[in-house]
């Protein structure tokens, strides 16, 4: 039994809790999280204790085996680095850190003391991004000139407003199109430049988009747009390749769809988590590969290191968007130039 | 009125024709075109004179000229109807560099005619529609807009540089450029692109994203790829999606559609929505016949080609180019 301590009760938190819930041999033993009365919705029936603090679970519980960080972008180091004290494994929201700094301070300080990071970059992890991903690497549609992905709907309501501080959610292109960013490393491998135009400098309230062009090594031009302008959540993606093109917009994808009176329809408010019917969803499917590794020792199909990479891809964008010009990342990948 | 057509090398000649022939009280009077085949044949389908010189088909009593030649002859043809005292609609891209465009646009204010640019996009029904929501100011302040305008390699002249002056760049910015300068009164003021060749295997460039600054403070992406591929179940795309402080509206130019399934054919979506070329040309023909300038001038064909001009700058720089 893989014993789950679980830092925080909002919307991821809860999708991931539904997870564990779901699995066998897998044992949430804990949620932390100030707000008692959300924490215990999540707990329903089920054997899960609830937490103020870290420390005080880790010191009530007998075993923990993994420590799950669903906190705000800007509270994950902290927590990060307690649980690497504990010597306890950490599986991390994504994005890793606010800061480039951060994070690799973070993926350091957990080699250092021997833990296994995780982060959370669950996109890999949806069977039509996973399927896609299969297609291009067995070249079914020839060589791809142009990429376009979006990602994005309402502005998201997170614990008191975090999302609308870009200095702690660094607004889409840090939080949103990360996803994208790592999804298209994945495939294409590294980048070489990036430009970026956006509504952050705006500071316009509860509104953001962000239209980034990158250019990979390889040649492939990639144009990813992120949004919270939008009333719908929605991905969509498109490869062009020279023998074929691949589709694929999840407003078009209605397996089951329930239409209701007006009068009858609750609004529900938080941060979109998208979902297609299916056995297991992404994050299970997801946070089951994170605990196979753990205990096969096997390497994961999104490492910290293509956690902090993808990073780089959302701070170079930043980067642009401020300075107006592309920045291009370093042959070696790493550097900013 | 007399209209006469120079040249059937782009295939938009044949539509343009079809609809002067619809047309009451409008007479496609001639056919101009070296190319002797393809202007005998179009000259027999649409029943009048063929002229294998333009000069011929200018010196007749026609009133204007639809110019539909290959864009680096753009520039020659429409200085010769002008100075012919000639009205003109050309085809898009206007010319292939600014020298010539400010001449062409030069030589029809002293000749007096008019110069109309071929935006048809302008009376496609959707993208009027949002117009109109637009100068309502439903969206509020416009903060962005992500436009697209794929195709399929057109082969032939188009990918040689010769005779197009570019490719995807040129062919396909322009449309959706006009489109935003219509929409919001803005002009670039900045274009950044990531060009690439990819899906002709000629020396062209087939596929780029570029990104524009505006006067008003908004930006845009263009998608200008010729992208769609053989099987793809249509030619290509226009669309346009707008992010305001209100909320978002999304154009797509195209979408009026039925999906065809044929096991002879593939996939093939077959448009319903009006026709766009119609409305070009009455347009034209109503702006000779009122002595007003057409909806899309010479001017807005410059401006539009200005902003491909400034992206293949760009990507050779790989730096963001300003505009005047």
């Amino acid at each position: 039994m893989q014993e789950i301590l679980l830092i925080g009760a909002g919307t991821m938190g809860m999708e991931h809790a539904a997870s564990y819930y779901s699995m066998e041999d897998v044992h949430l033993a804990g949620i932390v999280d100030l707000r008692k009365e959300q924490a215990e919705q999540i707990i329903g029936q089920h054997d899960t204790k609830l937490f103020q603090t870290l420390d005080e679970a880790v010191n009530t519980l007998e075993h923990i085996d993994v420590i799950d960080i669903c906190v705000p972008t800007y509270l994950h180091k902290e927590y990060v680095m307690k649980a690497a004290d504990y010597g306890i494994h950490v599986i991390c929201e994504k994005p890793l850190a606010y800061t480039l700094e951060d994070a690799r301070e973070m993926i350091d300080y957990c080699e250092a003391k021997q833990v296994k990071l995780f982060v959370g970059h669950v996109v890999r992890f949806f069977p039509q991004y996973a399927k896609v991903h299969e297609l291009i690497a067995n070249e079914t549609i020839g060589e791809i000139g142009v990429v376009r992905t979006r990602r994005g709907g309402e502005f998201p309501a997170g614990w008191s407003d975090w999302y609308a501080d870009h200095t702690k959610s660094g607004g889409v292109i840090l939080d949103l199109m990360i996803h994208d960013f790592d999804y298209l490393r994945w495939n294409f491998g590294e980048v070489d430049r990036v430009f970026a135009k956006g509504l952050a400098e705006r500071n316009i309230e509860h509104l953001d988009y962000a239209l980034v062009t990158l250019v990979f090594q390889s040649g492939v031009i990639a144009h990813v747009e992120g949004t919270w302008a939008h009333q719908t959540f929605s991905t969509q993606f498109e490869f062009a390749g020279k023998t074929g093109i691949i589709e694929y917009d999840s407003l078009k994808e209605e397996p089951v769809l329930l239409s209701m009176k007006q009068s009858k329809a609750k609004s529900s408010g938080g941060v979109a988590v998208p979902q297609s019917p299916l056995k297991k969803t992404p994050y299970t499917i997801e946070l089951e590969h994170f605990l196979t590794c753990l205990k096969t020792n096997a390497t994961p199909i999104v490492s910290a290191e293509d956690a902090y990479k993808a990073m780089e891809i959302s701070v170079a964008a930043l980067q642009s968007l401020k300075t107006g010009l592309p920045v291009s990342l370093g042959r070696e990948g790493g550097v900013l130039l | 009125m007399k209209i006469g057509i120079i040249s059937f090398a782009h295939m938009h000649a044949n539509s343009y024709a079809s609809v002067l022939k619809a047309m009451e009280g409008v007479t496609l009077a001639g056919i101009a075109d070296d190319n002797e085949e393809r202007g005998k044949q179009a000259s027999q389908l649409f029943d009048t004179a063929y002229f294998k010189n333009y000069q011929d088909l200018l010196q007749t009593d026609i009133d204007a000229v639809i110019v539909t030649s290959e864009n680096s002859f753009h520039h020659q043809h429409v200085v010769a109807a002008a100075k012919a005292g000639k009205h003109v609609l050309c085809e898009k891209p206007l010319a292939t560099n600014l020298a010539d465009m400010e001449e062409m646009i030069t030589v029809c204010e002293e000749n007096q005619v008019l110069l109309g640019t071929a935006f048809p996009v302008r009376f496609n029904t959707p993208i009027q529609q949002a117009k109109e929501m637009i100068d309502q100011g439903v969206l509020g302040e416009i903060l962005a807009i992500k436009g697209t305008n794929r195709g399929t390699n057109p082969g032939g002249w188009f990918i040689d540089k010769a005779k197009s002056g570019g490719g995807a760049v040129l062919d396909h910015t322009v449309h959706v450029v006009d489109i935003i300068r219509w929409f919001t009164g803005a002009e670039v003021n900045e274009v950044y692109a990531e060009i690439g060749s990819v899906y002709t295997n000629q020396p062209i460039d087939d596929c780029g994203i570029i990104t524009m600054e505006f006067t008003n403070g908004m930006f845009a992406t263009l998608d200008c790829s010729w992208s769609r591929n053989r099987s793809y179940p249509t030619w290509g795309d226009v669309t346009l999606e707008i992010i305001g402080t209100n909320g978002t509206l999304k154009v797509d130019a195209f979408s009026q559609k039925i999906d065809l399934y044929s096991d002879s054919d593939g996939v093939q979506w077959i448009g319903w929505g009006d026709d766009m070329d119609a409305g070009l040309i009455e347009d034209f023909v109503n702006s000779i016949r009122e002595g007003r300038a057409p909806l899309a001038t010479g001017h807005s064909g410059m401006k539009a080609v200005e902003v491909a001009l400034a992206a293949y700058q760009s990507h050779e720089k790989k730096t963001p180019v300003k505009l005047k």
